[in-house]
């Protein structure tokens, strides 16, 4: 097996991490899949495109406004799409039917605003590639991988080291106890989709580097739900995990099977997985609300 | 209150979000959105240049919308079928833009046998099942008399069964030839094409590669587009016969849902090969050559008509090592001089050159065989003789619905400008 097919794995793996862990800490803190995550992807990816990379001012400020474009976006659908059913307590098919809802106009205002054309970001670095021996690394794969890492380290010491951490594990543990304890649940709920928000951003930003930016981008945020799955639902490390091993797991298949098998191999394994252990790598299989 | 004062203002600030995000969108992207406008503006807006070569954009046959009344009396409607939206949006918007200054152009010096020609748009939407309801519409509600069909073989294929049930000619530039000819191999009725097929764009590529010194090469297609498809076998036989064979392993075959090109160029990359062809549209073409740029690829990568322009915007790196195939030449002074009027309105100026081609041969058939004896229509268009287009001189094979002999032209870029190498003669 290449070195270099388990390099180009782990790059993929980077992207697919940031996307599951947005996913995985709103399932955490409400038990539901929000599946209006992808098309926040794809809206920001777009904002930070025409307002910063368009103008070429470089990798960061592109980062920072799509993160920042994420934040607003996903604070606007906590808001919008599941403040009422939150507080109404109603039935948890709500949360489902709202975030795909969500989705759904995210993307049809991204496609009436750009239509479904394609749009490339402008290339970052000078040199695309780095030498490494005979290895030849991507420079955006190497920029990526460092970038998606930092992220998911500093949101780990957020989560495990600071009162904002600790607060959203009581939120997503038990939002009346934690409520009742004097932890503002509401404004617990609207960080974990700021955060969530801001990765949806750097992933949407990431994707569009790596596949050209379309409307119907989002749709890769399966990627990111099955690396959840395999993680364990609800688990930021297992979501972490699972996104790596799902990178690797699909540049191998891809390699040895071509198009076409590759993809039915990969599903019939993670099908398989589920089935020999169906509360995922981490163990902690949360019970979804819908 | 306040918390609903806050709500308001992050809804608003969203709502400016996504209206800034529409800011001139086509201007480094792959410019299609920006020339959707100019597409469907171009016998408003536009009409400045169209005066320019001749034309007096009328409002009332510019009709680029679903809602454009059908022609009147003195009016002569003809369908205009392409991707206005999709990732080919770039070619459909082109082929358009280019239709409706040919339309503009005939009214101008008296329209065809003194009746106003009208264009109605169809988006298909790079989707098939959006092209052949569109295509129901032209021919059953707004009853066009003639279709300019699109750049894009799968739409083709897609219409090409229903349109024998009709009796209006599609004119278009699907160069597989599966999209004329049934599997007996005669032709469907009403389906033309008015540029070099695959076998013969598929044939110039390998010939022009092997004149070039290229030994080794290694493919990456996509198994499921019929364009992709149809220019793979050609290339691969012309190969074939210069002596060079392409190591079956290096043969790769991709699918919609792929997007890990990185992975399937590796293959190729690791084994040395002097050229990649790929034959695919423009969006998978710069994801791959992107791919293959940060593989560290270095040798030359061979592409059909869609690593024309706007490719290199869109690409937005150095395409010195990218060689493609086009319609025209740009070296050509009448050429040359068009292409300066149009290519701030289109971004694939050959697209437009082969709309503008097409409507002008359309005039000529109607001329001489008129509207009312459809089978009389369809054979003039299938016999089409020498006619003087802006790609060359077109004459079609009346048993294939496709042009014989037309040649085409080889070029490259010198990092981002376009640069023609050769002509090749047609077989």
């Amino acid at each position: 097996m290449s070195l270099q097919i388990i390099l180009n794995g782990i790059a993929t793996g980077s992207v697919y991490a940031l996307i599951a862990t947005g996913f995985a800490l709103i399932f955490n803190v409400l038990k539901f899949s929000n599946f209006s995550h992808g098309a926040t992807m794809t809206a920001c990816a777009f904002i930070s495109y025409f307002l910063v990379a368009d103008k070429g001012l470089g990798l960061f400020p592109t980062l920072l406004a799509a993160g920042a474009a994420g934040a607003v976006v996903a604070l606007f659908g906590e808001f919008v799409g599941f403040r009422r059913i939150l507080k109404n307590h109603s039935s948890a098919t709500y949360f489902f039917v709202s975030s795909i809802t969500l989705g759904t106009l995210y993307e049809g205002l991204v496609t009436i605003r750009v239509g479904s054309n394609f749009f490339n970001f402008p290339s970052f670095f000078n040199n695309p590639t780095i030498g490494i021996g005979s290895l030849v690394i991507s420079t955006t794969d190497v920029m990526m991988f460092v970038i998606s890492v930092a992220v998911l380290l500093v949101l780990a010491f957020v989560i495990q080291n600071t009162r904002l951490g600790r607060a959203l594990r009581a939120v997503s543990f038990d939002r009346d106890t934690a409520q009742l304890m004097g932890i503002n649940s509401t404004r617990m709920i609207q960080s974990a989709f700021v955060i969530s928000g801001v990765l949806a951003g750097i992933a949407g930003v990431f994707l569009g580097i790596k596949y050209t930016l379309y409307p119907s981008l989002g749709s890769l945020v399966v990627k990111g739900f099955i690396a959840s799955v395999i993680g364990g639902l609800g688990s930021l490390p297992g979501a972490i995990a699972g996104a790596f091993l799902l990178g690797i797991l699909e540049t191998i298949l891809l390699s040895l099977l071509g198009s076409g098998y590759s993809t039915i191999a990969t599903f019939a394994i993670m099908l398989l997985f589920l089935l020999v252990r169906p509360q995922g790598i981490a163990g902690s299989n949360v019970q979804e609300k819908a | 209150m306040k918390k609903k004062l806050l709500a308001v203002t992050l809804a608003l600030a969203m709502a400016f979000g996504m209206a800034a995000c529409g800011g001139d969108p086509g201007k480094t992207g792959s410019g299609s959105a920006d020339q959707g406008s100019a597409g469907n503006d171009a016998g408003g807006e536009d009409g400045a240049d169209a005066g320019d070569m001749g034309e007096d954009a009328d409002a009332s046959a510019s009709g680029t919308e679903a809602s454009q009344p059908a022609a009147g009396d003195g009016e002569i409607l003809i369908g205009c079928l392409q991707d206005i939206t999709g990732s080919t949006s770039a070619l459909g918007i082109s082929v358009q833009t280019g239709a409706q200054d040919a339309v503009d152009e005939i009214n101008a010096s008296g329209g065809v046998n003194g009746k106003t020609l009208v264009m109605k748009t169809y988006d298909t939407k790079g989707d098939v099942t959006e092209a052949v309801n569109a295509y129901i519409t032209a021919v059953t509600v707004d009853n066009v008399s003639i279709i300019v069909g699109p750049p894009v073989a799968n739409i083709a294929n897609a219409i090409k069964e229903t349109s024998e049930d009709y009796d209006v000619p599609v004119m278009g530039l699907a160069m597989d030839p599966a999209c004329q000819l049934k599997e007996d191999g005669t032709a469907y009725k009403n389906m033309f094409c008015f540029q070099p097929n695959a076998n013969t764009q598929g044939d110039i590529m390998a010939s022009f590669a092997v004149k070039n010194g290229l030994k080794t090469f290694g493919v990456l297609y996509n198994q499921e587009n019929s364009y992709s498809v149809s220019l793979l076998n050609p290339f691969l036989d012309t190969l074939k016969d210069q002596g060079i064979t392409v190591d079956e392993s290096l043969i790769v075959a991709y699918g919609a849902a792929d997007t890990d090109y990185k992975t399937l160029l590796q293959p190729i990359v690791s084994a040395g090969v002097d050229a990649i062809y790929c034959p695919n549209y423009t969006q998978q073409l710069v994801a791959i050559c992107t791919a293959a740029s940060e593989l560290g690829f270095k040798g030359k990568i061979i592409n059909g008509l869609d690593a024309a322009p706007p490719f290199n915007t869109t690409f937005g790196g150095d395409c010195s090592n990218i060689y493609y195939i086009n319609n025209i030449d740009v070296n050509d002074e009448k050429t040359s001089e068009m292409v300066a009027k149009i290519e701030d309105k289109v971004s694939a100026v050959n697209k437009y050159f082969l709309g503008y081609d097409i409507v002008m041969v359309a005039k000529a058939c109607i001329e001489k065989a008129g509207l009312e004896d459809a089978d009389a229509l369809r054979d003039t268009i299938a016999n089409v003789k020498d006619f003087e287009g802006l790609t060359g001189k077109i004459t079609m094979d009346p048993a294939s619905h496709m042009p014989a002999g037309m040649g085409m032209f080889m070029y490259t870029y010198d990092n981002q400008t376009p640069v023609m190498l050769e002509e090749y003669a047609g077989n």
